[in-house]
């Protein structure tokens, strides 16, 4: 293989840093989306707040245990958010015949569509999640040892792959149906589900939101391990391989519809 | 049989013979490697189109409808490039053009038929295909939108891994050919169109390809930018030996860079010849304008094979007096468009 993981990740590498440097001369417009990511999460936080100051326990989960579920679907949204935002153009470029661009380069098509956007809106959101996060854990006083850690950071990523294969299934949906912009819609909102523990929902929903769409992967599943460690399910631990095989299909169902697409007209 | 990589030629090109796998002599397979750059063997594309429905229901709908019309957007259609040449692939709107490129290219499988690229199957192979083939869609920058043009040639050097001495050599060579100094630094999001396309041409180019695809490289463009991708074009083929597919509906186009141009129309092949055999498609004509003493202008269309130029006018002379003669040429585009005409009334 000569263009293994090694050259991917160099590429990857010297095309985030041509982009940042072209996003930095672009001074106001770097402002401007930044201070937009802050308002958002800041009010988003707000809500989230007068929320819980109504309503201190919801089914069992006080307020730190929120906030800690809070911090960890905003960590866990953020590679979605930074490295995978340019499928929010896929139906874009599908419908204008754009796409056809991708196909003409000797590496992975999925890769170069992906590699072309990384989206800094998403480090926003990082260090707010990452500040609740930590303060939250801190509150709830979960022990820092080598083994938690390594544990937060295995399932931030498994919850990151679930969102990650939620959007790129929905993105490739374009290659099928017009008005895909509906799915992607529609799966992005699910996302705001993520913040509330599953056990709210009633059974039709629990089961929806874990195995059709997996949102309560996206935070709740993996955070049970530390916000009740005595009773952790047996999904959670699963999680992880469920969440790798998630994302692979979802990354063959993307490749199957750039195989399937017919690229007409032009 | 298909243990050897180059089955596929050998199946392809030498149609009597086996594939003697383990057996394949080089000198063979040289031959057939280093012969042609594009064989086609009776390519066809059908699409299926989809009737369908509007609405997000309609939608959801057609992802288990099964109502499809079938176009043949390509029909039956054979041909061979030689290495090096430059081909003019013509056709109307709509002729198959852009879907025989995508075959090649192996965006697209064909429905039907055998295509051989530098010697591989682009669609099984599209991944070292395009390692060997550059494409340049008119209006579509392959670029990266937000970077200077640098830095977009340093990206591709790397995706191609491309030798750092290789990179270098054809860097002086796009200097000794264009004027690259006002858009090597620029973004690409700054250019003008034609600086853009010139770019893009460039970067197509970078990677040394056997075979480039141009796909209305012009279109859109000033005159003095035309010339000079004209020129880049025409340089960089005789200096690097590089294979030209040129689709264009600027005759202009075709006159400057074409030996030899193909025409399709509805999917099939009409015309495969030299340019100057093309002028005689319609017998070999032209036209002779006379002014005459009283001030008037009488034509004559000439057919070199049956009438005399000289006697034309000599005759006309003793006549009536000739003050001024013109002798025009029928010119590509008029030859172009009777065919295209004449193929859709018949």
């Amino acid at each position: 293989m000569k263009r293994g993981f090694g050259f991917y990740a160099s590429i990857y590498r010297k095309i985030l840093i041509q982009d940042l440097k072209s996003k930095m001369s672009y001074r106001a417009d770097f402002i401007i989306s930044t201070f937009g990511m802050i308002m958002t999460n800041l009010s988003g936080f707000l809500t989230f707040m007068i929320l819980f100051h109504n309503f201190p326990s919801i089914n069992g989960w006080d307020y730190d245990h929120m906030l800690f579920l809070y911090g960890f679907s905003l960590i866990a949204l953020t590679p979605v958010q930074c490295f995978f935002d340019n499928n929010w153009n896929l139906r874009f470029m599908v419908r204008s015949g754009d796409f056809i661009k991708y196909c003409f380069r000797p590496i992975n098509v999925f890769f170069y569509f992906i590699s072309e956007v990384f989206d800094v809106k998403g480090i926003g959101q990082f260090i707010f999640g990452l500040s609740t996060f930590v303060y939250a854990w801190c509150r709830i006083g979960i022990p820092v040892t080598f083994v938690t850690i390594a544990e937060a950071v295995l399932f931030l990523i498994t919850a990151s792959l679930f969102m990650i294969a939620i959007m790129n299934a929905s993105a490739a949906t374009c290659f099928w149906i017009i008005n895909s912009g509906y799915v992607m819609v529609i799966m992005f909102r699910f996302k705001d589900f993520a913040k509330y523990p599953a056990s709210i929902f009633n059974a039709v929903f629990k089961f929806i939101f874990t195995f059709v769409i997996p949102i309560a992967f996206v935070a709740y599943y993996p955070s049970l391990i530390f916000v009740t460690p005595d009773n952790v399910p047996l999904l959670t631990w699963l999680s992880p391989l469920i969440g790798a095989a998630f994302f692979y299909l979802s990354y063959k169902f993307w490749m199957l519809g750039v195989r399937r697409y017919d690229f007409t007209g032009s | 049989m298909y243990n050897c990589s180059l089955a596929y030629n050998i199946l392809i090109n030498i149609k009597t013979s086996k594939c003697f796998c383990g057996k394949c002599d080089s000198v063979t397979r040289r031959i057939i490697m280093t012969d042609k750059a594009i064989v086609m063997k009776n390519v066809s594309k059908e699409f299926k189109v989809l009737n369908r429905h509007e609405g997000l229901k309609g939608s959801l709908r057609d992802l288990f409808s099964r109502d499809y019309k079938s176009i043949m957007a390509v029909n039956n259609v054979s041909l061979t490039v030689d290495k090096g040449e430059i081909v003019g692939y013509l056709g109307p709107n709509g002729a198959g053009k852009s879907t025989t490129i995508k075959m090649m290219t192996g965006v697209l499988e064909p429905s039907s038929g055998e295509i051989l690229v530098n010697g591989l199957v682009p669609y099984r192979e599209r991944t070292k295909n395009s390692e060997s083939i550059g494409v340049v869609f008119g209006q579509r920058s392959q670029l990266w939108w937000a970077l200077p043009l640098i830095e977009s040639f340093k990206l591709l050097r790397d995706i191609y891994l491309i030798p750092q001495k290789d990179y270098d050599d054809m860097l002086d060579l796009y200097r000794s050919l264009v004027d690259i100094e006002p858009i090597i630094n620029k973004p690409v999001r700054q250019m003008s169109l034609g600086q853009r396309t010139l770019s893009d041409i460039l970067a197509a180019f970078l990677h040394n390809p056997g075979i480039v695809f141009l796909d209305e490289p012009t279109i859109g463009l000033d005159v003095s930018m035309k010339s000079r991708i004209r020129d880049l074009i025409k340089g960089l083929n005789e200096v690097k030996g590089t294979t030209v597919i040129l689709t264009t509906h600027d005759m202009g186009d075709v006159d400057a860079l074409c030996r030899r141009i193909v025409i399709i129309d509805d999917g099939q092949k009409i015309y495969d010849n030299d340019i100057d055999h093309l002028k005689t498609y319609f017998g070999s004509y032209r036209t002779l304008k006379m002014r005459l003493s009283d001030d008037t202008w009488i034509e004559k269309e000439i057919d070199e094979s049956r009438t005399d130029v000289m006697q034309e006018i000599l005759s006309a002379q003793k006549e009536k007096g000739v003050r001024d003669i013109r002798l025009e040429e029928i010119s590509t585009e008029e030859v172009i468009r009777k065919i295209y005409e004449g193929e859709k009334s018949a």
